[in-house]
């Protein structure tokens, strides 16, 4: 039964696939806003040395991989702020910010290029689906970066976003996440 | 006591549109001061907006029942007694209570000190209330 069922998962169809390792320097940045500012919070250096692969299947880019991120190394730039962001993403319950990668709408190649793909974003223990913009750049010896980025929403992961002073402070739903990440070709 | 209640709750009506509106007119016009507010000691969920709103009326009615024990010490024309009434309150409670805040918590000097400020402009306006309407 086994032997039957892994007759239908893809597989490589050879020659086109690409593994890289994350290198030093990742970073994963959320910028939101309340009605009375703006904020830039992000976990720089990321550099868990986690591998992605990407390979083409009969009739897609499939990746393969993921990153997981400590909530708690978020940075606002701000204590408080930072403080206030952690507990809004539940660090103590959920310490870890995940993304999986899913798949790409076009194989990477040689050049800097636009490139989408689908990831799933893991927080405050809930997992959703996106379609997520990259682009992808090209570097010496073999290294390549990749930006990816998203605009999601707080409720997206059933957070409520932060209210004060009786809701006359109020954070809007809407966050843009960008991660940056150094990759480096595995020969 | 029925003087006690319903100057309490005209007192609370006049602060809740003051200080709520005044509130929401300074976080729309100066929200700059504002930013500090967001800072995990400040309930964020919301579960106690209510408790929040109801300030204004806890409020008028502890100081209307501390204006009909004590009015008789106050003297002059209501402006004066209103205005002497909310200074007492201000140095006797909130004082000691904002040092005690600013002592034991995170905050910072500008913010406990907008907060005295507030307290201390409440306890007036409900001062002249008590004064005009419960002489």
């Amino acid at each position: 039964m086994l032997i039957l069922l892994s007759a239908f998962v893809e597989q490589p169809s050879g020659g086109s696939s690409i593994r890289w390792v994350i290198s030093h320097g990742g970073s994963l940045k959320v910028v939101g806003s309340t009605n009375v500012n703006n904020f830039s919070c992000s976990i720089m250096n990321y550099s868990r040395p986690d591998t992605l692969s990407v390979y083409r299947t009969s009739n897609n880019v499939r990746m393969t991989g993921n990153v997981q991120l400590d909530v708690e190394d978020f940075d606002c730039h701000n204590l408080v702020m930072t403080a206030d962001l952690r507990k809004t993403l539940k660090a103590k319950q959920h310490p870890r910010l995940g993304i999986k990668f899913l798949n790409l709408n076009k194989f990477p190649g040689a050049n800097q290029q636009n490139v989408k793909g689908m990831v799933i974003i893991e927080l405050a223990g809930v997992a959703r689906q996106f379609e997520v913009n990259y682009t992808i750049v090209p570097g010496e010896r073999q290294t390549i970066t990749l930006t990816g980025s998203r605009d999601i929403k707080f409720s997206d992961f059933n957070i409520v976003p932060p209210r004060k002073l009786g809701g006359m402070i109020q954070t809007n739903d809407e966050l843009k996440v960008e991660f940056k990440l150094r990759l480096k070709a595995l020969d | 006591m029925r003087k006690v209640l319903t100057t309490g709750l005209l007192a609370g009506s006049v602060l809740f549109v003051l200080s709520y509106g005044g509130l929401y007119l300074a976080v729309k016009f100066f929200p700059w001061i504002f930013v500090e507010y967001n800072n995990p000691l400040f309930n964020s969920d919301g579960s106690r907006d209510l408790l929040f709103y109801l300030h204004a009326f806890i409020f008028s009615l502890a100081l209307s029942w501390f204006w009909e024990r004590f009015k008789s010490l106050f003297h002059g024309s209501f402006l004066i007694r209103g205005a002497e009434f909310g200074l007492v309150y201000g140095v006797v409670s909130l004082l000691p209570v904002m040092w005690i805040t600013f002592s034991a918590m995170d905050i910072t000097p500008f913010m406990v000190s907008s907060w005295f400020i507030y307290g201390l402009a409440q306890a007036i306006v409900a001062g002249l209330v008590f004064a005009k309407t419960n002489p």
